[in-house]
């Protein structure tokens, strides 16, 4: 059950999609939770056909889920809240796998999004998904777009190697492209359980392991703690869909070489020469293609399995936004190279991480054991950054750097280190030593504080490896949204005390001055406002039992747990009155937005609008982009307090 | 006591526009702000990467608005039935249809399943809205627990007031009315309408003094509209619609 707020955004963001008929048909089934279709079709007062009509439409877009009962026969029918949120989402999916997987990637997520579910012939037969070029020009530059087209060359077999480069009439890489989206895991299979709710599947299995003899053997508690552990196994095997087993290649996904070379590096490579010695660096990828291309592309071409359904899988996405908000946050106080270094680490860690973390809520604050990803050598991130990152540019000479390994950070790398300066640049196994050196030192500066990005494992054996505490910094993101928060809110005071009662935890008024070092005056109405706000509150400790207030305790304290559901409640209702506003600023402008969407309109809007209205319609856009924005940003913070 | 009395000690009129004020202070006599400054805090500018989220998002959005899901709960047009809330809301004054109306962006109020160029997976939808999806689907020739399901269904009929029946027959005859959909409304309402037309007979005894049979004479309205005429005989679908207009 989703609060109130929750449930209106679900509602808007349906109606944004889909239109009025199924925001309706959604929302009654959030306020009543479960139901039939005779009486779905009385509190709706929507007849027949409509309903059946925007029932089957909004299962196939797993908008609501469906369970036939064995016991009545009746079919009910239940609000999919997840998937309804996850439209909001849509638009930085679809952004971070263009980043990642190029442009023609996106377009197949796009068509896999805009179908809800679809077999891998259907998608097969999108006339949007056969041409590789764009059907519609959407404002991607066109020098972005160049080189990942070439990448997509290679893949197409060596007789097409280093053809013409604006290959238009030739087929698309769907299945190159589709593979690569599976074996990244951004796709998923769809199973029948997918369109049951969770609770139904674990009752539905909770009933199918009752029935077996081995469990009808067992007795009283242990047989019950038998059923929901064989239960959740069983849910676990029910909705598992994933297809990246048997894709990879050498523990990487497929097409993600391809990634590396023009992707990510090229656009960043570029921006740092200021685009002038672009042709140059592209002259270089291909000849780095030609030789990555030998051993993908038999692979690549055979087709996937038609009959097979895909969807998209939210659950892997925010693993990957998530780790880009780690980028993010790297960046902000590290240099670029360091931020790369760990993109590629995030990147590794991605690839084995299936979901941002395995119980369903986020737990309480404290009571929440670290939890590391799997460490990864670095001379598997060697082969996966970039050899042409300059590591060095960011660095410190050598010198310094080592004064800063004498302060106890890493003495094993110390000795290495020794020998390169001597023999520097000389034979490649130096080179390659130093690499490794630099690019510990560069995750070195990472593990540092306040944000602990990364840290590291030293086995008895072999070079150090590197992880992730992924549950510590999904906590760091939250304090620092909250703190964010607080700050603009209420001041640097505020956050200074709030800093200190997370520190400290429960502090009475004068201890609390004395540590904070802030005069009385100055604490008290900070204290007061927040309360006021809901971010501190205050505990009372009677001495004796007539709770005189003079003889009575008072504590502040912060409760960061309260604090951020009370946020994302907030937060939830703040996105809700974003999508009304644009709602209502569409009304003011509609006549003039209807004539913009007219048929013989549409497509041809420098043909048949006067300069005037161009202005004005491009006003409109950027009117709605901005209110989007916000929206995009509010579901950022909700990803925080939620998601990761 | 002279009424002047009080103006003794006060300045002349005029007085604080003297040279000796700060030219651009607020003068002595101002009264206090009723609302003290206020900074108004600024939202980011939108960022590259902001931007091209936003543009796929819309792009979607627009890509499901052009989609055979997107439905509106009423197009209120003047054809809708007289009465009902659509009808209510009828504007005179934009709402007539027009020779550029042929142009205007059209809302179909029931999603298009069939017909679309897609396959569904039938074994992912439940089954009483296998018809739905796979129009030439029979229900009689399947198991018996889908037989015994719609007898259930029907049964539970009771319920729904009248206004559903109405809302259908209004409904039929605006779809009828739109000529882009009419073939398919045809033959999905042919093979469809196999069971409605068994359900609304059962339903139709209940409702057999309908207010559309008692009054309306008089009412200028059904002169074009011919109103409630083809309620009767409307039960399969869009086929009788076509020959009423």
């Amino acid at each position: 059950m989703l609060s109130q707020y929750a449930a209106e955004l679900c509602m808007l963001l349906i109606e944004d999609h889909f239109g009025e008929l199924f925001a309706r048909i959604f929302s009654i089934l959030q306020r009543y939770e479960r139901l039939t279709l005779p009486r779905l079709k009385f509190y709706s007062r929507l007849n027949d056909k409509q309903l059946r009509h925007a029932l089957a439409a909004m299962i196939q877009h797993h908008l609501i889920y469906h369970f036939t009962s064995l016991e009545d026969g009746n079919t009910y029918y239940e609000a999919n809240p997840q998937a309804a949120y996850y439209l909001v989402r849509s638009g930085k999916i679809l952004q971070l796998v263009e980043e990642r997987l190029g442009e023609y990637a996106a377009r197949v997520m796009e068509a896999i999004l805009y179908l809800g579910h679809a077999s891998v012939k259907e998608l097969e037969g999108r006339p949007e998904l056969r041409s590789r070029k764009p059907m519609a020009p959407n404002g991607i530059k066109h020098e972005e777009e160049e080189p990942q087209e070439n990448g997509m060359d290679m893949e197409d077999g060596p007789a097409t190697t280093n053809g013409d480069h604006d290959g238009e009439d030739k087929p698309a890489p769907f299945h190159a492209t589709l593979k690569a989206l599976a074996s990244h895991g951004y796709i998923l299979r769809v199973r029948d359980a997918h369109f049951q709710s969770p609770a139904d599947n674990f009752l539905e299995a909770q009933r199918a392991v009752a029935a077996r003899s081995d469990i009808k053997a067992l007795k009283g508690k242990k047989q019950e703690e038998a059923i929901r552990e064989k239960a959740q196994e069983l849910v676990q095997e029910r909705t598992n869909g994933d297809l990246t087993q048997g894709l990879m290649f050498n523990g990487l996904p497929r097409g993600v070489k391809r990634k590396f070379s023009n992707g990510l590096a090229n656009g960043q490579r570029q921006n740092r020469q200021n685009g002038v010695n672009g042709d140059h660096a592209e002259d270089e990828e291909e000849e780095e293609e030609n030789e990555w291309s030998e051993d993908e592309d038999g692979f690549d071409n055979i087709p996937m399995e038609s009959g097979l359904v895909v969807r998209v899988n939210y659950e892997k996405l925010d693993v990957a936004l998530r780790n880009a908000r780690f980028v993010d946050l790297a960046q902000q106080d590290a240099p670029s190279a360091t931020a790369e270094v760990y993109a590629c680490l995030l990147r590794r860690v991605e690839y084995i991480t299936p979901r941002c973390r395995d119980s369903e809520e986020i737990p309480r604050e404290k009571e929440e054991g670290e939890q590391f990803s799997t460490p990864i050598s670095v001379q598997t991130l060697l082969e996966d950054i970039d050899p042409s990152l300059d590591l060095t540019g960011a660095l410190g000479p050598m010198d310094p750097s080592q004064s800063m390994n004498r302060r106890g950070k890493r003495p094993l790398e110390n000795g290495v280190d020794d020998h390169d300066d001597a023999d520097d640049d000389e034979d490649e196994a130096s080179s390659g030593a130093m690499r490794a050196y630099l690019v510990n030192q560069h995750l070195g500066l990472l593990s540092q504080p306040p944000f602990d990005l990364a840290s590291s494992v030293t086995l008895s054996v072999g070079p150090s490896k590197w992880r992730v505490g992924f549950r510590g910094l999904a906590r760091k993101l939250r304090h620092l949204e909250l703190e964010r928060m607080i700050e603009s809110r209420f001041g640097d005071v505020a956050l200074r005390v709030v800093r200190v009662l997370q520190a400290k935890g429960k502090l009475d008024e004068k201890r609390l001055q004395e540590i904070s070092l802030l005069p009385f005056k100055d604490l008290r109405q900070t204290l007061a406002s927040m309360q006021r706000g809901g971010f501190v509150d205050l505990q009372e400790v009677p001495k004796d039992a007539q709770r005189q207030p003079s003889k009575t305790i008072f504590l502040w304290y912060h409760d960061a747990d309260r604090v951020c559901s009370s946020i994302l409640e907030d937060t939830y209702k703040a996105m809700s009155r974003t999508l009304q506003r644009i709602k209502h600023e569409r009304e003011l402008e509609r006549d003039f937005l209807e004539k913009t969407e007219r048929s013989d309109v549409k497509g041809h809007e420098e043909e048949y609008l006067t300069e005037g209205e161009l202005e004005r319609l491009q006003r409109w856009k950027n009117k709605e982009a901005l209110f989007l924005a916000a929206v995009a940003r509010l579901d950022d913070m909700v990803a925080v307090f939620r998601d990761y | 006591m002279s009424r002047f009395a009080g103006k003794k000690g006060k300045r002349g009129p005029g007085a604080e526009f003297t040279w000796d004020t700060d030219p651009g202070g607020e003068p002595d006599t101002a009264p206090t702000p009723l609302y003290p400054a206020y900074v108004v805090p600024y939202a980011r500018k939108i960022s590259t990467k902001e931007q091209i989220a936003v543009d796929k998002y819309r792009q979607l959005r627009e890509a499901h608005h052009e989609g055979p899901y997107y439905s509106v709960i009423d197009a209120s047009a003047s054809s809708a039935k007289k009465g009902s809330a659509a009808r209510a809301n009828f504007d005179p004054f934009t709402g007539m249809p027009s020779y550029s109306g042929r142009y205007q962006k059209k809302h179909r109020t029931i999603p298009k399943i069939s017909g679309v160029g897609r396959d569904y997976e039938t074994r992912f939808f439940p089954r009483e809205l296998w018809q739905i999806i796979q129009p030439n689907f029979r229900p009689d020739a399947s198991l018996d627990g889908y037989q015994a399901q719609t007898n259930a269904v029907s049964n539970k009929r009771g319920f729904e007031d009248e206004e559903d029946e109405e809302d259908a027959a209004a409904k039929r005859r605006a779809t009828g009315g739109n000529e882009d959909e009419g073939d398919d409304d045809q033959n999905e309402g042919g093979l469809l309408d196999g069971d409605e037309d068994a359900l609304e007979s059962i339903a139709d005894d209940d409702f057999q003094d309908d207010d559309d049979e008692m009054g309306g004479d008089y009412d200028a309205e059904q002169y074009f509209d011919d109103g409630g005429d083809d309620y009767g005989d409307d039960g399969d679908g869009g086929g009788g619609d076509e020959e009423a207009y």
